[in-house]
């Protein structure tokens, strides 16, 4: 009763009157459409062009099972329309064509154009265009072919249409049905509050994004792109160097694939492929990002000389990461092949393919007292220039500032991963072998973490024996009294 | 009319270079060879007796040891500090299998730039010799350390060799025992206990006149 009566009211248009109050815009990245205000205005404001146009595809027979995948593939390849492309789990794809209407001509030929581009699949596709994404979304699941320009039109255009394409849970679309509205009009006509209430504020929200009364910014869509190439063999190959014959190719076209796209991968995978056993994974990682033939040759050739074939091999796949931009600086025209900038990474990746991925490291100091967590190992190493530039201009930060030690305290080149006991003949003593030169140096530290130290620390020197005049770091720990060596000073 | 001077531009800089209708206005394959800085050793007594004043680079250095732990590293401490600092292309020093882990905080103390060192630990004294063959070839390294145990005469040729290739300071250390093998080094060092001092003596010099050399090592 109460809903005919408030519709009934001739001077106001019903639906300005009941959602005027919209919620605050929170998000800000899209331009902010303008509100219908509710009291009455002498002078309405022209109304605006809308600032974005949306064309919404619908694949209603999507199998669940590969919509990921193939909307990935149906995203990569919209991105021939626009660069904004957006993906609609579980069937759609919606695309931002405002800035692509004056390239492609004018909006039927790119609508023509978008619809056309579903026909080589073997799916059914249905498009609409709309201003806000939401509206095109619903017009195209009901399968209105509907091209929608304006968003004053939207109340209008969107009046008929089934409560269906709004994808809204079961439970709501059923409390709406016993309400008696089933078209989106119908729901329009309804007081906001009462809605809000019943329907949840989300159902509110879906409404004033679909008018264009809210922003409703989406997450664009980024092609991952990865270059994956197979190979066959006529006869089987049962020899690495035979094998590697065959790769060039493949890891050619693969430098073309990146050289192409200006991008650089940081790790490889070679499947090869046997008759009978399962197929042999070769993970390669690269030192750092490259796109170059040379490197990436290098790198598998490395690999393929240490592996030893199980069965003989049918076919390989050479399969990348995930590409990454390169940076500009890494290119020398003159350099002839590798150039300065990629010569250490590609060093070190050659000598990890043979020896292995921890037989090269880098080391770094730690600010710590107890001198065995004073220093680390370091895989990733890092191969800027600017480090170097930096150094050469003069910034280079004194040396002890992080390890706190002070120039007078003179610390061994060598260190012994485990502290070696010395053995009786070998402790200072008026009649032993070591003389102690300098100390003691008192290191106590490390009781918040379970491995706490209490140490005097000496300089030492042999006198007799085989490794006379060597000079030792040694300690003396002070709860049982026995000594250690800990470092060389070599 | 000319025919247009077509490059396909998925075509990398190394094949449009390597085009013979290319002119390269500058040629790398012409370089002069490149110059051999001699690093200074920090100590006037050891640069008096030293060829050109210093360690020499693109060459090998042998050093025999009585036992480690006589200063041997500290011997080339400063020349490996100078020779990061001046090197701007290639400030990289690489060791190749010490006898025992290289101490950061020491290091750092002495003034190594950390970030530009690289410790390779190969399983077997073959492979810690194809290690710093590639190193020493690959001409990205200011100084190359390399502590073997025993090799022969082919191996130290190679290095030599490849030292010369890519212009860096090259160091072998080797036991004592070695001292009276043939080897194609052009310095040759040998640190033993004297008393009762460290006592330093150039067993080979290429270019100079060995001899000892009466300096405190630490």
């Amino acid at each position: 009763m109460k809903l005919r009566r408030r519709s009934g009211v001739a001077e106001r248009p019903a639906t300005v009157d009941l959602f005027a109050p919209a919620l605050p815009t929170k998000v800000t990245s899209v331009k902010p459409v303008p509100l219908i205000v509710s009291h009455p205005d002498p002078q309405p404001a022209p109304r605006p062009r809308s600032a974005q146009l949306w064309y919404a595809v619908v694949f209603p027979e999507l199998k669940e099972s590969e919509a990921a995948a193939m909307l990935q593939r149906l995203g990569a390849c919209a991105l021939q329309f626009t660069s904004l492309v957006s993906i609609e789990m579980p069937n759609a794809l919606l695309l931002e064509i405002k800035g692509s209407v004056k390239l492609f001509g004018s909006l039927p030929d790119l609508h023509a154009r978008m619809d056309a581009a579903w026909s080589g699949l073997e799916l059914r596709a249905q498009g609409a265009i709309a201003p806000t994404a939401l509206a095109a979304l619903w017009c195209a699941r009901v399968g209105k072919r509907a091209c929608i320009e304006e968003a004053g039109a939207l109340t209008g255009e969107l009046a008929q249409l089934p409560l269906g394409c709004t994808a809204w849970d079961v439970q709501r679309l059923e409390t709406l049905h016993a309400m008696g509205v089933t078209r989106v009009g119908e729901l329009l006509r309804l007081p906001r509050s009462g809605l809000a209430r019943r329907l949840g504020p989300a159902a509110v929200l879906d409404l004033d994004m679909a008018l264009a009364r809210q922003a409703a910014p989406r997450r664009a869509f980024i092609p991952r792109e990865r270059f994956r190439e197979r190979c066959d063999f006529e006869t089987e190959i049962e020899t690495v160097v035979y094998l590697q014959k065959a790769l060039e190719p493949l890891v050619e076209r693969c430098a073309k694939f990146l050289r192409e796209r200006q991008a650089g991968v940081q790790a490889l995978e070679l499947r090869l492929r046997h008759r009978v056993k399962p197929m042999t994974r070769v993970r390669l990682g690269l030192a750092s990002i490259t796109g170059e033939q040379r490197r990436l040759s290098d790198v598998l050739e490395g690999k393929l000389n240490r592996l030893e074939l199980s069965a003989p091999v049918r076919g390989m796949e050479l399969l990348s990461g995930s590409l990454r931009p390169l940076s500009a600086a890494s290119v020398d025209a003159f350099a002839g092949g590798i150039s300065a900038g990629e010569a250490v990474p590609h060093l070190v990746e050659r000598l990890r393919a043979r020896l292995g991925e921890t037989a090269v490291y880098g080391v770094i100091s730690v600010p710590e007292h107890r001198p065995e967590a004073a220093w680390q190992r370091v895989q990733e190493l890092s191969f800027s220039v600017t480090g170097v530039r930096g150094r050469e201009a003069g910034m280079r930060e004194p040396a002890v500032s992080t390890t706190g030690l002070q120039d007078e305290v003179p610390r061994p080149v060598w260190l012994l991963e485990v502290p070696l006991p010395l053995s009786a003949e070998l402790q200072p003593a008026p009649h032993g072998g070591l003389i102690l030169e300098q100390g003691p140096e008192r290191i106590e530290s490390g009781w918040w973490d379970g491995k706490d130290v209490a140490r005097d620390y000496y300089i030492a020197r042999r006198v007799h024996g085989a490794r006379q005049g060597a000079r030792w770091w040694v300690f003396q720990e002070r709860r049982t009294k026995s000594w250690y060596l800990h470092g060389v000073f070599a | 009319m000319p025919r247009e001077a077509h490059i396909d531009p998925s075509l990398a800089l190394a094949d449009i270079l390597a085009d013979a209708r290319v002119w390269k206005l500058k040629d790398t394959s012409v370089n002069l060879p490149p110059s051999r800085p001699v690093w200074s050793t920090g100590r006037s007594a050891l640069d008096a007796r030293l060829p050109g004043g210093g360690w020499p680079t693109a060459s090998l250095v042998e050093v025999l040891l009585g036992t480690a732990g006589l200063g041997e590293v500290q011997l080339f401490l400063p020349a490996l500090v100078e020779c990061q600092r001046r090197a701007v292309v290639a400030p990289w020093l690489v060791w190749i299998s010490p006898p025992h882990e290289p101490y950061a905080p020491a290091l750092a103390q002495q003034g190594i730039d950390l970030s530009r060192l690289l410790v390779v630990r190969p399983a077997s004294a073959t492979e810690a010799l194809w290690a710093a063959e590639q190193v020493l070839s690959s001409g990205v390294c200011a100084a190359v350390l390399l502590w073997l145990q025993g090799t022969d005469d082919r191996w130290l040729r190679r290095l030599k060799l490849a030292a010369e290739t890519g212009g860096a300071l090259c160091v072998l250390f080797r036991p004592e025992r070695h001292r009276f093998e043939s080897s194609p080094a052009s310095l040759r060092l040998l640190l033993t206990q004297g008393e009762p001092d460290i006592h330093l003596e150039l067993v080979k010099v290429q270019g100079g006149r060995p001899g000892p050399v009466d300096f405190q090592v630490q």
